[in-house]
């Protein structure tokens, strides 16, 4: 694999870094999986090395160079930096390390020379030594190292021509190889099978996970049906779905058929205010249609309101997978530029260039129709059921956006990739088609997946404090997706997820039955490794970046309301209930309208078959109902939270859907993702990077270490055990006086399990600390209350001083000298 | 957003006001306005205001000698307009106009915004309001003092003493062996554009600048600006030299320069002509030009920024694209088409080359053709990457005081204060793209300003409103003889006495870190909450509401502190857990009413 440069080199040169490579072979065999302080994982084995390389740290990292050595092994591209820490041999593998780049993601390999650019391939030869080597990724990454003067011209050639022939360059077959060099071990299949799953999320996959789901949402009327335990009713569906309790197996059987791919409508989520969110693909119109079975039909999709469906067209007004597809090249084009001649699109050229990628247009489209959906939900006492032809993609856009807009769990990480779960994975969301690993057709690939994390992150951008998890977790999502390694991605749908963990060889070749359904997790051959699910977070990041994932003092979802019945206090709905009952709509285009062929049992089942239809025809007189629920949409496209008039229209419902502004001027560029390549954009040094953390996430870690150490004070304080639960009562309190809870950042999770705390008081006995006059005891607080206002200068700003004390011009800003950053206040609690 | 659906109506928010209240508005609708001291009444009378984004709204408008004032009887609609903003005001429609509400009057805004208002045709209702407008709207064209004449504001500080000139120069420990300070143009003898103190190479005499200023466009002569502490480079400010189609030479003029060149000892001085080149030659055949090779130890860059007709041009296609409407069908071909941050983008990457010279020892002088617009812009914004002073909330309004008002930036041509002639060519906002351009930098580095985004908005309204002197006249000169510092109040007594508003709770000093915004148009944004802040639908982060952020940095704050106090109380075993109760329910009353105390302030930022 050297004949490349044994052309141009003389084999004295060569003799050591052979020598070198025999080292890290008898590396590897050792116990040891340190070599030349590269920790290789199980099986690794390091193929070539450089040292007094540079790396250029993005803008993210800090900017500027890092020095320290380069490898290449049958996994990855590591570069261990001179000064980092030690690697702990004890830890877990960690798949790949802060610098590291997988050969998988690697999409071309360009070297800069003395005055040129050349692309390597795995059989170009290199008539000059070069300077630079730049990998450009797939993630949207562009990693530069720079080989100092020092780095042995042997070195820099070699680690080209290994980077370039071991990389995989697009062609069936290599990702099973690149699997096997990551986790195909005797070690790493160990240490893989006995991970244990995350179970702070919800993967969907049992019964009891759907259970629990219904639950979670309140939603009483639906029922867990193993129809599908088999996959025979439908292969794209999941085993469990989720359907109205009074319609039974038997009749649920029979709906299979009037579907596409059999995929009928099936409970997705339900809003707090008792509307079911639906999704199912189109109908089968050649089937000739029983009575009874339109009877079934028709319960399903009424599912608990029996009053009023509203089917949402998804496939006009959205773009198709392959309008996706197009967008995401012309995207990547214009972020990378033309990798071979480093030609990029001029500065001049670049917003129109932007817009004719038609990519912010889908981003905006699909959170339009989210925000349609979702207040179309708000509006209580209808059903709304997405249909798309397959179901299968933009589907799983739309449900899960309105999900993130409505309820605040979808915006924490486990709540997010518990979502991901339902919505994609489960719902057989193709991933492996669509993100296409096997290079094997072109045809079907479609980033749709990422066209969603955009959508995300436009809500997120827009809604920052509203969002537990944060850009760091998204732009891990969305470079894992790259990485063809994980199970929720390297399948189609439950059922292929499953005969993949049987024999992973065979995935493309059809196999007749599966062994042992009931144990997907069970992998018979040992020779195949086990891939893991994307959310085993701890294989790819270091907890340092893990950590990032989420905001140290995370805005928490406030804790589910009980439902008893229908929640509804909307005035215009109890009339809609009136006047549609039994009615179903189409919403397209913006508008609301009652087409013959609409269900196809309307036209063909002939009137008086089923008694709803028949008592009332759906007309469009009763649309307007519909369209003020809409009209409420446009209003509140104006600030809601951030107003400070809201005050008196009382605490602002926190399922108020976060509603994003789609105006042209307000999509946002997700520059930290796409223009992570564009180096010349990072030319000079910016002052907030990873060592210095925004003031407000210093603050809110050094919030979060206060909160530990008063878990950890009233712990050791037995007389004070009620104490624990103050912090909690402020947070309440905070949360009914700040901006009526728009913005709000109680600290506590309320499934935390790490602060040890006794059970909060009654919510009605906050109010009443809070609102009622002071207790009789108040007196004696006023000195210790002084004594902290002296000592801590930011104390009374923030609404600590009492109102009698009211001093109005201090009170809502710092003072100049108090708006400085605090210093760490560390040592001085701890005394 | 074309949808069909997109129906909207004012704030919704707004719109609790129960009927009673509401008919006792109507009475006394105008009753409310708080008017500043010496701002005079001087007619109400029912209007519709033609409001684009919700059509007519029937209400009361009131114009005295600063403001004119809407309020409507319904929807809650407040206009408040200081008449400095108002450019042009025009009749619409005539006595026999048919439609509705077709004749009133159009008023054509400095802030990005017009207002369309209509009256009842009967009794030519509107020529009083009219001729009330037009002349308190153009004061100086009718004769009128500004109303920073009239207007009785006392504030506790006094703005006037944030710059003083001398007391600059020692904080740049001028002068020093190489620089001296010369009150040679005291009486604005040699040049009446320029401030009376200006600091000169030691080695320069009193006649060398009388010769040099002979050959420097309007006696403006190359002037140090800013000194590096370090490596003592330094910023030298100037206007073109009248080289002339002739190609004259002044060997004044060359030795002058190379004392600036001595005066830290580089081989080459670095000259940036902010000019496009082509410009630059089209300057000689009116006398002018650049310097030619004879200057042997400077080397001349051209920075290509357009003058000031291309940016008023391009300001106006920002105004069709943004107002009243966003162009939405293709909003990012239509900003691009603008070329508004092209320009930002080239005043940005000319002020960084600059900043990046100086940082790395080399002096610079800066001129354009005159040497009050791009040249104040370029060497304001390297002034501000280079020291860090200038970042804070006092130090940002030296810059200004020192860089634009001092050194003869014409705003009252530029902006045409009390001036009728809206059609005027020498109007350009120049000083508003430095203002874009400090927020671009602001947005890239959110912990290296001490000021925010409201201070921004705030100087943009004033520049604007005549209320304070501080914009007022073209040149010191001109202040002098019309006693402004003696007889109007500055913008900074207002800003200083109510500093908090003003202030970024993420500021983190870092005194001697140069910045270096990216100057590429992947990473310029449009100034939304400037230009289109007039549209109901973009959300409002100035004013009373906090950026998320913000908000979220206050309530940690206000956790922090909380938990401190109950760690400190647990620590402490003599306090009883009644004592804490009491804490809870006041700190929450008052955090609930942050926000009141700004209100007050918002009436130039007010949506419709």
């Amino acid at each position: 694999m050297l004949t490349g440069s044994k052309t141009t080199f003389k084999v004295r040169q060569m003799l050591p870094d052979i020598k070198e490579r025999m080292l890290s072979q008898s590396g590897v065999n050792s116990r040891s999986r340190d070599v030349f302080g590269l920790r290789c994982l199980p099986g690794e084995c390091v193929l070539q090395r450089a040292v007094m390389v540079r790396k250029k740290l993005t803008a993210r990292e800090g900017r500027g160079w890092l020095s320290g050595t380069l490898f290449c092994t049958h996994f990855r591209v590591a570069f261990v930096p001179q000064d980092g820490p030690k690697p702990d041999d004890n830890a877990d593998p960690v798949l790949l390390g802060d610098h590291d780049v997988a050969l998988a993601s690697i999409e071309k390999v360009v070297v800069v020379g003395p005055n040129r650019t050349k692309l390597v391939t795995s059989n170009s030869s290199l008539k000059f030594t070069p300077e630079e080597l730049v990998l450009y990724c797939r993630d949207l990454r562009v990693v530069c190292f720079l080989f100092d003067r020092l780095t042995p011209d042997t070195q820099v050639l070699e680690i080209t021509y290994t980077i370039a022939k071991t990389y995989q360059p697009p062609k069936p077959g290599s990702v099973l190889s690149f699997q096997n060099a990551a986790l195909g071990s005797v070690e790493m299949k160990q240490f893989l099978s006995n991970r244990r799953r995350d179970t702070h999320m919800n993967w969907h996959e049992s019964s009891s996970d759907w259970e629990q789901e219904l639950e979670r949402c309140g939603a009483t009327g639906w029922r867990v049906s193993s129809v599908n335990d088999r996959f025979e009713m439908s292969t794209s569906l999941p085993r469990y779905i989720v359907v109205p309790q009074k319609v039974l197996d038997t009749e649920l059987k029979k709906s299979f058929a009037h579907f596409n791919e059999g995929r009928i409508p099936r409970w997705c989520w339900r809003h707090p205010r008792g509307c079911d969110l639906l999704r199912m693909a189109s109908f089968q119109n050649n089937i000739y249609h029983e009575k009874d079975d339109i009877r079934n039909l028709e319960t399903i999709l009424f599912g608990c309101q029996a009053s009023l469906c509203v089917v949402v067209e998804l496939g006009e007004e959205l773009p198709s997978p392959a309008d996706v597809q197009l967008a995401h090249s012309r995207l990547r084009a214009l972020c990378l530029g033309d990798i071979s001649t480093s030609v990029s699109v001029p500065d001049d050229k670049w917003l129109s260039t932007l817009e004719g990628t038609h990519w912010l247009d889908y981003t905006r489209s699909c959170l339009k129709k989210a925000s349609e959906v979702a207040c179309l939900l708000r509006g209580g006492h209808l059903t709304v059921a997405l249909q798309e032809p397959d179901d299968r993609d933009l589907s799983c856009v739309v449900s899960s956006l309105v999900q993130v807009m409505c309820d605040p769990h979808c915006r924490t990480q486990h709540g997010f990739q518990s979502l991901v779960q339902k919505e994609w994975v489960m719902a057989g969301h193709r991933f492996n088609s669509r993100l296409n690993y096997h290079r094997d057709n072109d045809k079907e690939e479609a980033p749709v997946f990422l066209l969603f994390l955009d959508c995300v992150w436009q809500l997120l951008s827009q809604y920052p404090a509203r969002f537990q998890l944060t850009d760091d977790f998204l732009l891990a999502l969305h470079d894992s997706v790259h990485l063809p390694l994980f199970s929720s991605f390297l399948a189609n749908c439950q059922r292929e997820r499953c005969k993949r963990s049987q024999s992973l060889g065979q995935s493309y070749t059809p196999v007749n039955g599966w062994r042992d359904m009931l144990h997907p997790d069970f992998s018979p051959d040992p020779s195949d490794p086990p891939l893991p699910p994307v959310w085993d977070w701890a294989l790819q990041y270091s907890k340092r970046r893990r950590d990032r994932f989420t905001q140290p003092v995370a805005p928490v979802p406030p804790l589910q309301p009980l439902l008893n019945g229908n929640l509804n206090t909307n005035p215009d709905t109890h009339r809609l209930t009136d006047t549609l009952p039994g009615s179903v709509f189409l919403f397209s285009r913006g508008a609301f309208s009652c087409p013959a062929n609409l269900v196809p049992w309307r036209s063909s089942g002939g009137s008086g078959v089923y008694r709803k239809s028949h008592r009332r025809a759906a007309s469009s007189e009763s649309v307007p109902g519909l369209e003020r629920l809409l009209k409420a949409w446009a209003l509140s496209e104006f600030p809601q939270g951030l107003t400070s008039t809201v005050g008196t229209q009382g605490p602002l419902d926190t399922y108020e859907p976060l509603l994003p502004l789609l105006m042209g001027p307000c999509m946002g560029f997700w520059r930290e993702c796409y223009l992570r390549g564009a180096l010349h954009a990072q030319a000079f040094s910016h002052p907030i990077s990873a060592n210095h953390p925004h003031p407000v996430e210093r603050l809110a870690r050094e919030v979060q270490q206060l909160k530990d150490k008063l878990a950890q004070a009233s712990q050791t304080d037995p007389h004070l055990g009620a104490k624990t639960a103050e912090p909690r009562w402020s947070d309440t309190n905070l949360n009914q006086n700040t901006n009526n809870g728009t913005f709000l950042f109680p600290a506590q999770r309320p499934h935390g399990t790490a602060a040890p705390r006794a059970a909060p008081p009654p919510t009605s006995t906050n109010r009443q600390t809070s609102r009622g006059p002071p207790p009789a005891s108040a007196p004696p607080s006023r000195p210790s209350y002084k004594d902290n206002g002296g000592g801590n200068k930011h104390t009374f700003l923030f609404g600590h001083s009492s109102a009698t004390e009211a001093r109005p011009e201090k009170r809502c800003y710092p003072t100049p000298s108090n708006a400085k950053l605090p210093k760490s206040n560390g040592p001085s609690i701890a005394s | 957003m074309a949808s069909p659906i997109s129906i909207y109506h004012s704030n919704p928010l707004d719109t609790h006001l129960s009927s009673t209240s509401r008919e006792s508005l109507k009475m006394e609708l105008l009753a409310d306005v708080s008017l500043l001291p010496g701002e005079d009444r001087i007619i109400d009378k029912d209007i519709i205001y033609i409001c684009p984004f919700n059509g007519a709204v029937k209400g009361k408008v009131l114009i005295t000698n600063y403001r004119l004032y809407f309020k409507s009887y319904e929807a809650d609609v407040i206009l408040d307009v200081p008449l400095g903003v108002i450019s042009r005001v025009e009749k619409m429609g005539g006595a026999s106009s048919r439609g509705e509400n077709a004749y009133g009057l159009d008023i054509t805004c400095k802030d990005m915004r017009n207002l369309r208002f209509a009256l009842k045709q009967e009794g030519h209702s509107r020529r009083d309001i009219f001729d009330f407008l037009f002349r308190h709207a153009f004061p100086l064209s009718h004769g009128l003092p500004l109303f920073a004449y009239v207007t009785q504001e006392k504030y506790e500080e006094n703005g006037w003493n944030v710059y003083n000139p001398l007391e600059e120069f020692r904080r740049q420990a001028l002068p020093n062996n190489k620089w001296r300070l010369t009150f040679i143009n005291n009486t604005y003898e040699l040049c009446d554009t320029y401030p009376t103190v200006l600091a000169v190479p030691v080695k320069s005499s009193e006649d060398d600048l009388r010769r040099v200023a002979a050959f420097r466009s309007r006696g403006r002569i190359p002037v140090l600006s800013w000194i590096h502490r370090e490596n003592q480079a330094v910023i030298v400010r100037c206007s073109q030299p009248l080289v002339g189609m002739s190609g004259k030479r002044n060997k004044d003029d060359e030795r002058y320069l190379d004392l600036i060149r001595e005066a830290n000892d580089t081989t080459k001085l670095t000259i940036f002509d902010a000019r496009p080149s082509v410009n630059a030659v089209a300057n000689k055949a009116t006398g002018g030009g650049y310097e030619g090779d004879e200057y042997q130890t400077a080397e001349l860059i051209f920075l290509d920024i357009q003058n000031i007709h291309v940016m008023r041009e391009s300001l106006k296609k920002l105004k069709d694209i943004v107002y009243p409407n966003v162009e939405e069908s293709h909003w990012l071909s239509s900003l691009e088409s603008t070329h508004w941050l092209e320009h930002i983008k080239l005043v940005l990457s000319g002020a960084i080359q600059v900043a990046d010279k100086v940082s790395s020892g080399n002096s610079v002088v800066v001129h354009c053709s005159d040497g009050w617009d791009r040249t104040a812009q370029l060497t304001s914004l390297a002034m501000l990457m280079l020291d860090s002073h200038y970042r804070t909330l006092r130090g940002f309004q030296v810059l200004v005081e020192k860089e634009w008002i001092s050194f003869g930036h014409k705003f009252a041509s530029r902006i045409g204060h009390g001036d009728k002639n809206h059609a005027d060519q020498d109007r350009s906002p120049v000083f508003l793209q430095f203002i874009d351009c400090v927020w671009q930098m602001t947005k890239q580095f959110p912990t290296a300003f001490e000021f925010n985004e409201r201070l921004l908005l705030t100087i943009l309204d004033h520049l604007y409103s005549c209320r304070f002197g501080t914009f007022l006249y073209n040149c010191e000169s001109a202040r002098d003889s019309n006693e402004l510092r003696l007889k109007t109040v500055s913008l900074w007594s207002l800003v200083n006495s109510k500093m908090d508003m003003y202030l970024n709770p993420f500021y983190t000093p870092e005194s001697g870190r140069v910045l270096y915004p990216v100057a590429s148009m992947r990473h310029l944004e449009l100034w939304v909450t400037y230009y289109i802040r007039w549209n109901p639908r973009i959300r409002q982060q100035v004013g009373p509401q906090q950026s998320p952020v913000e908000q979220r940095y206050k309530e940690l704050l206000a956790l922090r502190d909380e938990y401190l106090k109950k760690l400190e109380e647990l620590q402490r075993p003599d306090s009883s857990p009644s004592s804490r109760l009491a804490h809870s329910p006041s700190s929450n009353t008052s955090s609930s009413s942050s926000s009141t105390p700004l209100q007050q302030y918002t009436h130039l930022h007010t949506p419709l």
